[in-house]
């Protein structure tokens, strides 16, 4: 059987007015463009959002006794009174395929206090070795250099150093309710000073070796309050999470050991709400869309109506003739799908690669207590590229539709009889 | 100033400045407002100056520790507490000047003020609050008083028993105080402290009513926090002197960090 002939004429009517078929693939494929990017930099500010959250300080994965959270008690240590093997507890998280790094931390409140200036504070036992891998708090420093294991040597925030008037190579005096009810008191030097750009961080947060915040908070070496731990992709955090919770109780049977994603619901929320946006972006975009490519093809289809007739006439049923105006939808569709991935993909593999940055415009702002640096960064969204592209090709049919039924309802001798 | 109620009811009262106990002398009439009665109370009560020596017991759910300490004071305005025991913290020093609280701390040989944020933070570790040092001298000032009761409560005694609220502006910690006076001798029995929310927060207690430095005073004071029953801090004097020979430059800073040996 021969193929008929009804994509090939659908087809080449798209020739019949090149420049007309040429705007309008045009338009269905900036929309292409428009949703592809948009989503894109949804995702880019989703996870510049997860990434800084997690990980300038807190990690993807934490590991606490169950009930240090959420009010960050002294005395719930992993494994309580008795404490834990912090070594194994590293070693066994740090086993896990998608963790590349775990270290101990101590929490404790106190005051940091310099002449006659003091300030209360978050104080961070980190070891100084193993915290490197998990965050990027050492990173933040921006004078002088983290604090050395062993060493009365602490790391504060900006803010912090700016309201207690010190610099690096100051002293200062700590003072922190002990866990066996005394007031733990001694003197450190300032190594350095950080800068997050979370007020939080930098006004409240200071960071010592973990041993000596032990010694001042009264807590025996085997004490910490949580194991922080790094996954390579923050969207591994939970599986990780699941895979760890077996092997870390049998070490200490209370100890409960939680992904970014509970730690830190809001953020997950709003990942959620911006994936969901996506398809909102979809819908807005080809509706806005759709109505401009049914007039054009409404008013293609009507300027063609006298062939429409004649192949009717000549006998040509109904239904050929709505084929080929709904075969000529789909391909001007496919056309445009091609042109909107053309101009898409450069701009794409830009702003993934080297993101615009629009600093002269506006600063760094934060979301959820997370830094998000004012670049135009693109995050690779393939799944909402491919419904975009599926979407688009339903609006070209869907916008064919009607100029179609109506070709297709044309009555032949009437149409050719007119005028 | 009238801080009788302050000096001899609240907080670290008899901890810290409070020293001053309540001596029965003076018959109050019964035609006088409350504020009247504790304005008098407060002026032929209290001592200028006082000094004492006490035990302090604080239980916690975590631990239990003993501290004695030695303590004075020179009106409402100034009072030093320096632990004495035990020797990890022997010269700690807690210093109230006017609104302000300073620690001495021997092992860094340093003084810091307590910054505001930190006012409703633990003193020593005990159910005391530092707010409690600051506060208890300017309660007649934030705080209206009514009499609550009046009568014969538990046991035989006649009581007075005082309702404070907040005056609008005043910024203060508690939404209601309620304490309680026996009216043959003006020993403080009780105070109750109540929550923004009207719950009954903490209950301080006072015992033992005996002579010391010549006054009758209550010996001992136990605050009970209501969420935690099983904690509590109790001070238990052993001895407390009045109108002794002190003045202002007892109370600096100077006199602060270097009075530690």
């Amino acid at each position: 059987m021969p193929m008929e002939p009804w994509p090939r004429i659908g087809w080449r009517n798209l020739g019949r007015n090149r420049r007309r078929t040429v705007i309008t693939a045009a338009g269905l494929a900036f929309g292409y463009f428009a949703i592809v990017l948009m989503n894109g930099l949804m995702g880019g500010m989703t996870a510049e959002m997860i990434e800084n959250g997690t990980g300038f300080l807190m990690g993807q994965i934490q590991i606490h006794a169950a009930d240090y959270l959420p009010q960050r008690s002294i005395y719930e240590t992993i494994g309580g009174r008795d404490g834990a093997d912090v070594k194994a507890l590293i070693q066994t998280a740090t086993a896990d395929a998608a963790i590349e790094a775990a270290a101990p931390r101590v929490y404790a409140g106190g005051l940091v206090s310099s002449g006659a200036s003091t300030s209360a504070a978050m104080l961070v036992g980190v070891d100084p070795d193993l915290e490197p891998g998990v965050s990027r708090i050492f990173r933040g420093v921006v004078k002088g250099r983290p604090p050395t294991s062993g060493a009365n040597e602490i790391l504060i925030g900006a803010e912090m150093a700016r309201q207690l008037g010190v610099d690096v190579g100051d002293e200062l005096v700590l003072v922190a309710p002990a866990a066996d009810g005394s007031l733990g008191n001694d003197l450190y030097v300032v190594s350095g000073i950080f800068r997050s750009g979370i007020a939080e961080l930098d006004g409240q947060f200071a960071m010592l070796p973990i041993g000596r915040l032990q010694a001042l908070a009264a807590l025996e070496p085997d004490r910490v309050h949580e194991i922080a731990a790094a996954t390579a992709d923050p969207w591994l955090a939970s599986e990780a999470a699941q895979r760890l919770a077996g092997p870390i109780s049998k070490l200490s049977d209370q100890a409960v050991v939680q992904p970014w994603t509970e730690l830190r619901p809001e953020m997950m929320d709003y990942a959620q709400l911006a994936k969901s946006w996506s398809f909102v972006v979809i819908v807005i975009v080809f509706a806005i869309a759709i109505f401009g490519v049914a007039n054009t093809m409404l008013l293609g289809t009507f300027e063609r109506r006298r062939e429409f007739a004649v192949i009717m006439a000549i006998g040509a049923a109904p239904g050929a003739v709505l084929r080929t105006v709904l075969y000529e939808g789909v391909a001007l569709g496919a056309i445009s799908l091609v042109f909107g991935v053309l101009i898409t993909l450069p701009v794409l593999l830009w702003w993934h690669n080297a993101p615009p940055d629009l600093g002269w415009l506006y600063g760094d702002f934060t979301m959820f207590g997370a830094l998000i640096r004012p670049v135009l960064r693109v995050e690779y969204d393939v799944a909402s590229a491919l419904w975009a592209g599926l979407a688009l090709l339903l609006t070209a049919l869907l916008a064919a539709l009607v100029p179609a039924a109506r070709a297709a309802r044309l009555l032949p001798a009437d149409t050719l009889s007119a005028d | 100033m009238t801080t009788a109620i302050g000096r001899a009811g609240f907080g670290l009262c008899l901890v810290l400045g409070g020293l001053n106990g309540l001596v029965a002398s003076g018959k109050i009439e019964a035609q006088e407002t409350p504020r009247e009665i504790i304005d008098r109370v407060d002026r032929i009560l209290r001592g200028e100056s006082s000094h004492g020596l006490a035990t302090m017991e604080v239980v916690t759910e975590h631990w239990q520790r003993s501290l004695t300490m030695e303590m004075w004071s020179l009106g409402t305005e100034y009072s030093l507490v320096r632990i004495t025991a035990p020797r990890k913290e022997a010269g700690t020093a807690t210093l109230k000047s006017g609104d302000d609280i300073w620690n001495y701390l021997p092992r860094v040989d340093r003084t810091i003020k307590i910054p505001a944020s930190l006012m409703m933070g633990s003193w020593m570790g005990s159910h005391f609050t530092n707010d409690d040092l600051v506060k208890e001298s300017r309660l007649v000032e934030d705080y209206e008083i009514e009499i609550g009761f009046e009568g014969v409560r538990e046991g035989d005694d006649e009581v007075w028993e005082f309702v404070l609220t907040p005056k609008p502006e005043a910024a203060v910690v508690w939404s209601r105080i309620e304490f309680q006076v026996r009216k043959d001798d003006l020993m403080p029995t009780w105070a109750r402290y109540y929550d923004d929310d009207g719950e009954l927060v903490r209950i301080l207690e006072y015992s033992d009513y005996r002579e010391m430095g010549g006054r009758l005073v209550p010996a001992v004071m136990v605050m009970v926090p209501q969420d935690k029953p099983d904690e509590r801090t109790s001070v238990r004097y052993s001895q407390l002197d009045f109108d002794i020979d002190i003045d202002e430059d007892f109370f600096s800073l100077r006199a602060l960090q270097s009075g530690s040996d």
